[in-house]
């Protein structure tokens, strides 16, 4: 039985409950608190209304692009990009991190920028200018001007479509996004997974970062991943990036030829935040390559290589990151240990809004009777 | 002088006024049509050939606006009359805009710009309509960042300027440096008032006439610009686009969020204040600046919502003594500017009269557009 051979494996007992769910006592969480990952509570009907939302491109400033442009189902709600393709006029500087567990995470985007709320994380991605360029005045009128949204509001319990409303919405279904179903909490690990997961826990010390039930410590670190070149070759790409290092304030913007990440919360004098990023989840990895911040690596295999080398040059690169003198078959077994993090592809209409949503907007009729 | 005595009531406004008799030779009080001389250049903002170069290729530049694809020339058509052709502006992707696009030419002299004056120069009007969500949607940030990755501006920049980078504020500048060049004023209203007396034909001389005197015109289309850059409601009625069409209503309320009115208005509105934006005085209710009258031949539709398609339906609407609206017909105000009355006009008087609208039109004005630069990358540090 695959629980026995666990078991056999892995000297912190899982203990499998009924039906499929499994759950995990404190201790065999270990001090790295692995686990599957606890749902967030939701409310059904806002959930459903965010869907709606989140597949919606009239959220977008022209109506070109919704957040499922690149946050798609079939991709983990990546995109499968090394760079995310960003608002059309613009290009992307960044890999698009997956929407799954989101909802749990501590601070977003890969430098950590806002450690508030996905309230905000919406606000951010909605109006930002090389991401969907909204302006929420526009957004809310343009949800008050579709029927299904009028009633969905209702539904929801927030009277009239608003600004405010669309982005408690878009959260309440983020927090529906959640792993599931993968061979690590179905307790199916693979020999070649579960001995990945030792070294992933020892020899290879990746848990000293990659912990919790999520596999991350929601904290920036430098492991020298190296510069993706498209970003400083490519004008759009670089220009796109010299408007964020230019509302984000950070100094000599148009001389950097690096993202200096994390650097953008601080602004440490010492600049030894400088090319720091957050420690990304380890969940769903077969569904969300390439890897790393600006997408330079294409499989897992190339991730653990790097790893294994001790990472990349950088000044700022964190003492912990060490050649690790792992042998080929042990980094192909952390390789078959992370794919083991990968659950269910949330694709069905659960998670996708699968009606058409319509892109032109129905006259109010007898409008001049109405109030706006 | 018994005549000034009356007007001096007029503009006392008060409800009191005892109106312009018909016939009233007004010209004497207004300051007369003239002939237009040239624009004033702001002393902060000298007009040089390279700057209006530059600012002619940002003017037609897609690139200084949200999604590259809406510049200046957007809604600002040469052959439009350098203003939309369609009652109401065409709007970023995705948006209607929800007033009539206004003719570029000639509003190097306007005091202040939009159509109800909330821009207090073509230096501030030009980020205005390149950022508004219904318009450009640009960013500063991403404009200006786009600038400094096409290596001919960097250089003209550099020149005009003096920077390093290009700053979006100067592509502000020189786009307003080169709208000031957007000049029209060899019409035949100008070679008549400058002694020409062959310049207009006897019907728009009748015209002329009546435009001082029995129509009225003159009381607010007066001096060298013909308007007296104030603000009137003329009973003007809203956009028709906005009873038929879900994306005019769209735009309609969320200008009113995006100017901040109150929330009590925001429900009732149905039509544009106007003024009332800026001013948050009642009194100001879809009140909207005086139009010059210069190049009106090409800039079909008129009004600031685009209500009329030719210059002989305004006159008509002027002949009935304007129209009504909300902000007149008191259910949000009682605005209506006491200047309008019925005319009176006969048929061949609101000939006479389009006649010599007509004649503030010269040769369209027509220039070349402009290579754009392609961006490149930067080189490697």
């Amino acid at each position: 039985m695959v629980l026995s051979r666990l078991k056999g494996r892995m000297p912190c007992a899982l203990l499998l409950a009924a039906g499929a769910c499994l759950l995990v006592t404190p201790a065999a969480l270990g001090e790295e608190g692995f686990g599957p990952v606890k749902a967030p509570k939701f409310d059904a009907k806002k959930a459903e209304l965010g869907k709606r939302l989140f597949f919606d491109v009239r959220l977008s400033g022209d109506a070109a692009i919704s957040c499922s442009t690149c946050h798609q189902p079939d991709k983990g709600f990546a995109d499968g990009l090394a760079l995310s393709k960003a608002y059309p006029g613009s290009k992307g500087f960044r890999n698009t991190p997956t929407l799954i567990n989101t909802a749990l995470k501590k601070n977003w985007f890969h430098d950590g920028r806002l450690g508030t709320n996905l309230n905000d994380v919406t606000r951010e991605s909605l109006t930002e200018d090389y991401m969907m360029n909204m302006d929420m005045r526009l957004m809310q009128e343009r949800a008050k001007q579709d029927p299904v949204y009028v009633k969905m509001f209702k539904d929801a319990g927030y009277g009239e479509p608003s600004n405010g409303s669309i982005r408690k919405a878009i959260p309440e279904y983020l927090k529906t996004l959640t792993s599931r179903n993968s061979p690590f909490d179905k307790g199916e690990m693979s020999e070649a997974a579960q001995r990945g997961f030792e070294l992933f826990k020892g020899k290879a010390g990746c848990a000293a970062c990659h912990s919790g039930s999520r596999f991350t410590d929601d904290n920036p670190h430098s492991i020298g991943v190296p510069e993706n070149p498209e970003i400083w070759s490519d004008p759009m790409r670089h220009m796109t990036y010299a408007a964020y290092a230019m509302f984000m304030g950070v100094e000599n913007y148009m001389n950097l030829r690096r993202d200096v990440g994390a650097h953008v919360r601080l602004h440490k004098a010492d600049k030894s935040d400088v090319g720091q990023f957050i420690t990304p989840t380890l969940r769903e990895l077969k569904q969300t390559g390439p890897y790393m911040h600006n997408g330079m690596f294409r499989t897992l295999f190339e991730v653990v290589s790097f790893y294994n080398t001790g990472g990349g040059a950088d000044p700022n690169k964190d003492p912990a990151i060490k050649p690790l003198n792992l042998t080929f078959q042990e980094q192909q077994d952390i390789v078959a240990f992370l794919e083991s993090l990968s659950g269910d592809v949330l694709n069905g209409p659960e998670h996708v809004w699968k009606d058409k949503i319509p892109t032109e907007y129905p006259e109010i009729a007898d409008w001049r009777k109405q109030p706006n | 002088m018994k005549l000034n005595s009356k007007l001096s009531v007029v503009t006392a406004g008060a409800g009191l006024i005892v109106c312009f008799a018909a016939g009233l030779q007004a010209a004497d009080k207004f300051p007369p049509l003239a002939p237009l001389g040239d624009p004033p250049i702001p002393l902060d903002n000298p007009q040089t050939e390279a700057k209006v170069e530059l600012g002619k290729m940002l003017f037609w530049d897609p690139r200084l606006g949200g999604d590259a694809s809406t510049a200046c020339v957007t809604c600002h058509e040469r052959d439009q009359g350098w203003g939309f052709g369609d009652a109401l502006s065409r709007g970023y992707p995705g948006t209607v805009h929800w007033r009539n696009s206004q003719t570029v030419v000639n509003a190097a002299y306007l005091g202040k710009l939009f159509w109800a004056g909330a821009a207090a120069s073509l230096e501030k009007q030009a980020p205005s309509a390149a950022k508004g969500a219904v318009a450009g949607n640009g960013e500063n940030d991403v404009m200006e960042a786009r600038l400094a990755f096409i290596p001919e501006y960097r250089k003209r920049f550099n020149e005009v300027f003096g920077t390093e980078w290009p700053l979006i504020g100067d592509a502000w500048r020189a786009i307003a440096a080169f709208e000031r060049t957007l000049i029209h004023k060899d019409t035949p209203v100008d070679r008549y008032l400058k002694g020409d007396k062959k310049a207009l034909s006897k019907e728009q001389i009748a015209g002329m006439k009546l435009f001082n005197g029995k129509a009225g015109c003159i009381q607010c289309h007066n001096g060298a610009l013909a308007t007296d850059q104030k603000y009137y409601n003329l009973g003007v009625p809203p956009a028709e686009r906005w009873d038929e069409d879900g994306l005019a209503q769209v735009t309609f309320r969320y200008e009113q969020y995006a100017k901040g009115v109150t929330q009590e208005l925001y429900r009732k509105i149905k039509d544009d204040a106007g003024l009332y934006y800026r001013t948050k005085q009642k009194r100001d209710m879809g009140k909207f600046r005086t139009a010059p009258l210069r190049y009106t031949k090409y800039t079909a539709p008129y009004m600031h919502n685009g209500a009329f398609w030719d210059l002989a339906e305004v006159v008509d609407f002027y002949d009935a003594g304007g129209g009504e609206n909300e902000f007149t017909d008191g259910t949000l105000g009682k605005n209506k500017t006491p200047l309008l009355k019925p005319l009176g006009l006969s048929d061949k008087e609101k000939e006479d009269l389009v006649a010599f609208l007509e004649a503030f039109s010269g040769p369209e004005l027509v220039i070349d557009q402009p290579k754009l630069p392609p961006y490149a990358p930067l080189a490697s540090k």
